[in-house]
């Protein structure tokens, strides 16, 4: 650990005590009385960062970037189509089943290559892979969602969102600007972190940093949010990065063209449109 | 006028031995006092330098040597690190380490290792120890395989340990049709397992071997066995074992030199001189070594080792004559002057041979082996500035009591009667009487010696420099045994040139882009025909003064980059067509895509295990086939390089859905221009990696690599081989060198070039019987052997200077050399035989060292300067006695009386 991860974990940890102190120690209500719960951010952060309307589109050019400065570049379009018709946080309305298609444009030789992803909130998911150079649809068994997205240091559960129904959830801190949620997983041995604390603005609800500690309470990966637009009222992260501290290699997303509720049909996100792609929606 | 300056110093020797002993107790108290502070408190004391181990043989090259200088590059490309290998066996299960205990100890025993991390003394934002992202172990990799209905399943090898036996061995099941793992996680016999630890610098090592054992201590009772091993631990262990040697075998050596002289001499007080000698000299030398900034290596922490026999032998020579005359006259000064005007020439040139022998390797190209050869020649320097003032000083301040009943006492015939004494003058008599029988004796021992020199074995083995029976030896046969190989190296392959000019690269363009403006009209697409002649258009500008096809796609690439974030929404489409051609022109550059690329690497890799050296070579094609094979139902005959280059993008970029896509760039670049096969050999040895390189060599001349690819090796082992190659031609230069200076100097020495070429045959006749046995015996010519050439030649030629001196001085006193040969073999031949005896004997402790080569420099030391000794009494007589009418002026009698009835 270095000297300023190893100072900032020290703070980190030596305020969240003092907040855990204070809230033991502070009468019931007085902090409380304007701060939602835990869960109540939680679960309005869930929905800005994967269920803004019925569905959304977007073209998302990747760069990958090693820690020796060589870049990889991939250009993709994503389609998200949600079953829930709304976005309502009430009894948690807005969860629900969703579907999500990746066509790749870029690097030239995995054009027209595809990913069909059916997210269940009870079961693993269902993932198939178009591979156009060998003719192929491959089913893909997804037991473990924290595989890299296409070599970046991304996760498929960044890129589609991780079930909050996996971790237990705690307001560590609130500052002027953020709630400082630490989420650690009910079942350690699943994943590689033993917790990860996301700094959510207080009026967005977009998660803007989220650091990943492993087992040995490293910091080893940071999420960040580099912008933030308003896209037909959705407040709509279309800069991101995440940083893998171990290997240096840093991933950068730009989301360009994002739009919602563009009546996408569900009927495309299937098998059979892997191979012929659905043009007309990916434009 | 030499004799003047020499004079004038035995006169000051004598005169101020107190100043004298001062000044030399100072001055080395001084020099080790510079040495040691700064190593203890580096930081009050920035400007003077601290003791560095280096015990890196990659040293053995300049860092700028391009061999390193590549390797630098290319670990960094593929981001390789040093790997320390650990093996788990168990011979009490019939599975086994694949049950569900020892598997659940390599479990723990992984999650204990990816924590070997200490901050960077150097940088504390830095960690030092083992790269945890690039660990190989079966908790730690993926594995891809069938997951039922057709599915394929990307996962942890052995994301925590198996509960039931079935479980375990399932994971040996997978393990082994995953060809990355067969023989490198998993033995080919599916009993064993190597964890793979990369290092972020390979003096982790040691560190993380200790750990690794402690950890495991625990292990005992279970049947579970570890193995540690690799070059760095090998490299590391003995640097600190090197430490451990240098404070035994450098003390118990003096003792045995110290026992030695006590039996020849019986006098502990004036024995103690030499040592005394020894020791500064030593000592000095070391400090000033340190001093001076130079490492310590394993070469330079044998310097000691070195300087303390030759500072020995003149004080040697001055204490054998002065026991032999000091009863004449009881008179010490006198005694000490006598002893010394005799000696003064003969030290003086022994000592300069030496120094020349051991700074000739200053010319060698090895940095490591210029050091040892300076320092060395520093250290002779200082042993004879000592003995010419300190041992005469030394014997000025005993008391003379002490003396009393030193040396022989004078007899009849003035040598004393003793076994030695009468030995040798039986001796110098049989070699004055069968000078010829001798002669030819020799004769047959140099044939024989060439003989055996044409048959020595260049190889060299940092292994090897342990026991047979330490630990690391045992791992290294065990793992070696059982896996592809522990001993690493790497082969890059590198774009050539692939001999088309800009003109012809255009044309093809050119009618690229048709085809592609024409197949982007058929899909629908509007504006194409605007688009691509804007395109065409541009590129034809920007041709004109690009210098090669990458400069102008790079530059047509911005430019349709711009156009498509620019342009208006109905020529958008055609732009995207236009940057995916583009973007298909630049992807012709990657050429470790190709299939045709990849069924070659496939070649190459099986050329590489037909060696019969090479255990196992891993590769970007493995990594494709692998791959193609799980998508396709795991079925074996798709265990094949696809048949377009995008099915091998789309291959991989589907094998980089898993946890570590990181691995891939291990063996191909981003910008697939480079790729990288890994080879583990079965053994270090230097010979071993030169074989596969030739094979290799042979390979690509019969089968061109397509694309002009070219071919380079590096890694640890590979830059073994280029060392040594160095070592031995400078070696050879170095020796070739020192020979004719030497030469030089014995002509000058005795006016005459056939005296001086005289002094040369027993040091030649002792070099080449010494290398003739040990390509006899089949000992591999490695460093320490080759260093040796140098040792053998500076002081064989001291007894034969010693020798000649002492027998034209005789001879011109009697007037004959018939009547010389008895006095020659008097006390002449009584200090050579000491010496020789004193030194040969007092290097024997060496072979009690853990380290092969101390063992083999103390074997070789004592065998060089016993055989020296015996060449220069045998073959220097007889040589004279059949070459005395050339030699000395006077003719003699035909026959010598003295000869007959012997």
């Amino acid at each position: 650990m270095n000297h300023q991860t190893m100072k900032h974990v020290l703070r980190t940890g030596f305020i969240a005590m003092i907040a855990a102190g204070a809230m033991l120690a502070a009468p019931r209500g007085s902090a409380a009385a304007e701060d939602p719960s835990a869960m109540e951010i939680v679960h309005h952060a869930n929905l800005v960062s994967y269920f803004q309307g019925k569905d959304g589109r977007a073209r998302v050019s990747m760069v990958i970037r090693d820690k020796q400065g060589r870049e990889r570049k991939r250009l993709f379009t994503i389609l998200r189509r949600d079953a829930p018709d709304t976005d309502d946080l009430a009894n948690a309305a807005y969860r629900g089943e969703q579907k999500y298609y990746v066509y790749f444009h870029r690097p030239a030789d995995v054009s027209k290559m595809s990913l069909l992803v059916w997210k269940h909130l009870d079961r693993d998911d269902d993932r198939w892979l178009y591979l156009p150079a060998l003719d192929l649809v491959k089913r893909i068994a997804a037991s473990d969602k924290r595989t890299s997205f296409a070599g970046s240091d991304f996760f498929y559960e960044d890129v589609s969102g991780r079930n909050i129904d996996l971790d237990e959830h705690k307001l560590i801190k609130t500052t002027k600007n953020y709630y400082i949620i630490r989420n650690t997983p009910k079942d350690p041995g699943s994943v590689e972190f033993s917790y990860y604390d996301a700094y959510i603005h207080k009026s967005t609800f977009l998660p803007v940093q989220i650091e990943y500690f492993d087992k040995k309470g490293q910091k080893y990966r940071v999420y960040k949010a580099l912008k933030v637009e308003n896209i037909q009222g959705y407040a709509t992260v279309t800069q991101s990065s995440m940083t893998n501290l171990q290997s240096g290699s840093v991933t950068t997303l730009s989301y360009k063209g994002v739009k919602y509720n563009r009546g996408t049909p569900e009927d495309i996100f299937s098998e059979r449109f892997l191979r012929r792609a659905p043009v007309k929606h990916l434009r | 006028m030499k004799i003047g300056f020499g004079a004038r110093m035995i006169e000051f020797a004598g005169a101020r031995p107190r100043l004298i002993s001062w000044t030399m107790g100072l001055v080395t108290a001084l020099l080790v006092v510079l040495a040691v502070l700064p190593t203890l408190w580096p930081e009050r004391f920035p400007v003077l330098n601290a003791v560095t181990v280096d015990t890196d043989p990659e040293n053995m090259l300049p860092h700028d040597e391009p061999v390193r200088v590549f390797n630098d590059a290319m670990k960094k490309e593929f981001s390789l690190n040093d790997i320390v290998v650990v093996g788990i066996a168990n011979e009490t299960d019939p599975d086994g380490v694949f049950n569900p205990d020892t598997l659940k100890r390599v479990y723990e025993l992984t999650e204990f290792a990816r924590g070997l991390k200490w901050p960077d003394p150097e940088d504390p934002e830095k960690q030092v120890g083992v790269v945890e992202a690039d660990i190989l172990a079966p908790s730690m990799v993926d594995d891809i395989r069938q997951a039922g209905l057709g599915a394929v399943s990307f996962g942890w090898l052995m994301p925590e340990p198996p509960k039931t036996r079935e479980e375990a061995l399932a994971v040996r099941e997978r393990a082994m049709k995953i060809p990355m793992f067969n023989d490198t996680l998993v033995s080919g016999d599916g009993k064993m397992l190597a964890i793979y630890l990369p290092l972020t610098s390979k003096d982790m090592s040691y560190r993380v071997r200790q750990a690794l054992l402690k950890k495991t201590a625990s292990w005992k009772d279970t049947g579970d066995r570890i193995y540690i091993t690799g070059l760095p631990i090998a490299e590391d262990t003995f640097g600190v074992e090197m430490f451990i040697q240098m404070a035994i075998s450098a003390p118990l050596a003096m003792v045995v030199i110290f026992l030695i002289m006590w039996l020849f001499f019986r006098n502990l007080t004036l024995i103690i001189s030499p040592m005394i000698v020894a020791m500064v000299a030593s000592v000095a030398t070391m400090a000033l070594l340190v001093i001076s900034g130079n490492t310590i290596h394993i070469m330079s922490s044998m310097i000691p080792i070195f300087v303390m026999p030759i500072a020995v032998l003149d004080a040697v020579h001055i204490l054998s004559e002065f026991f032999d005359r000091y009863q004449e006259t009881r008179d010490r000064w006198q005694t000490v002057r006598k002893v010394m005007h005799e000696l003064f020439m003969p030290m003086l040139f022994t000592s300069l041979t030496t120094m020349v022998g051991f700074a000739s390797l200053a010319l060698t190209p090895i940095p490591p082996v210029q050091v040892f050869g300076i320092f060395i020649s520093i250290g002779v320097f200082l042993a004879w500035i000592l003995t010419i003032l300190f041992v005469p000083a030394y014997i000025m301040m005993m008391s003379e009591e002490k003396l009393e009943n030193f040396g022989h006492l004078p007899t009849d015939t003035d040598d004393p009667d003793t076994m030695m004494s009468r030995g040798l003058k039986r001796l110098g008599r049989a070699m004055y009487c069968h000078a010829r029988l001798v002669m030819l004796g020799v004769a047959a021992l140099v044939v024989l010696g060439g003989y055996g020199i044409s048959r020595i074995n260049i190889n060299d083995n940092p292994i090897k420099w342990f026991e047979e029976s330490h630990p690391i030896r045992i791992a290294d046969k065990v793992l070696n045994r059982h896996f592809g190989g522990t001993y690493m190296a790497y082969l890059a392959l590198m774009p050539g040139d692939d001999g088309q000019g800009l003109d012809a690269y255009l044309k093809d363009f050119s009618a690229r882009l048709k085809k592609a403006e024409e197949s982007a009209a058929g899909e629908g697409i509007e504006n194409t025909g605007k688009v691509f002649a804007a395109l065409a258009a541009k590129a034809k500008a920007v041709a004109e003064d690009a210098r090669d096809e990458a400069a102008l796609l790079k530059v047509l690439n911005a430019f349709v980059e711009e156009k498509i974030d620019t342009a208006p929404d109905e020529e958008y489409d055609a732009w995207d067509a236009a940057q995916y051609f583009i973007g298909t022109e630049l992807q012709r550059k990657q050429i470790f895509k190709q299939p045709e690329v990849l069924r070659y690497i496939e070649g190459l890799q099986q050329a590489l295990l037909d060696t019969g050296h090479v255990g196992k070579a891993n590769t970007l094609s493995d990594i494709v086939k692998t791959v193609h094979r799980e998508l396709l139902l795991g079925k074996a005959e798709e265990f094949r390089i696809p048949d377009s280059a995008a099915a091998v993008a789309q291959t991989l970029l589907t094998y980089q859905n898993s946890h570590r896509p990181d691995d891939l760039w291990h063996f191909v670049t981003p910008d697939y221009r480079k790729s990288n096969i890994w080879v583990q050999l079965k053994s270090g040895d230097n010979k071993d990696m030169s074989q596969v390189v030739a094979a290799i060599e042979d390979y690509t001349a019969k089968n061109p690599p397509p694309m002009g690819i070219k071919l380079r090796w590096y890694g640890l082992n590979y830059i073994n081989v280029v060392w040594q190659e160095r070592m031995v031609n400078g070696m050879m230069q170095s020796l070739a060198g020192s020979f004719i200076i030497v030469l030089l100097m014995m002509a000058g020495l005795f006016r005459s070039v056939t005296w001086g070429l005289l002094s040369m045959i027993p040091l030649s006749v002792t070099i080449g019987l010494i290398y003739g046995v040990i390509g006899l015996i089949g000992k591999d010519y490695d460093m320490p052997i080759a260093v040796l050439s140098a040792l053998s030649l500076g002081l064989a030629v001291d007894y034969a200077i010693h020798f000649i001196a002492r027998s034209r001085a005789i001879t011109e006193e009697l007037g004959d050399w018939r009547l010389a040969v008895d006095k020659v073999f008097g006390e002449p031949a009584r200090a050579i035989a000491r010496n020789a005896l004193v030194l040969g004997v007092g290097f024997l402790p060496l072979l009690a060292a853990p380290l092969v080569p101390y063992q083999t420099v103390g074997i070789f030391i004592a065998a060089i300067l016993l055989t020296a000794g015996a060449a220069t009494l045998m073959i220097l007589p007889a040589a004279i006695t059949l070459l005395k009418n050339f030699l000395f002026s006077r003719p003699e009698e035909a026959e010598d009386p003295a000869c007959i009835g012997d």
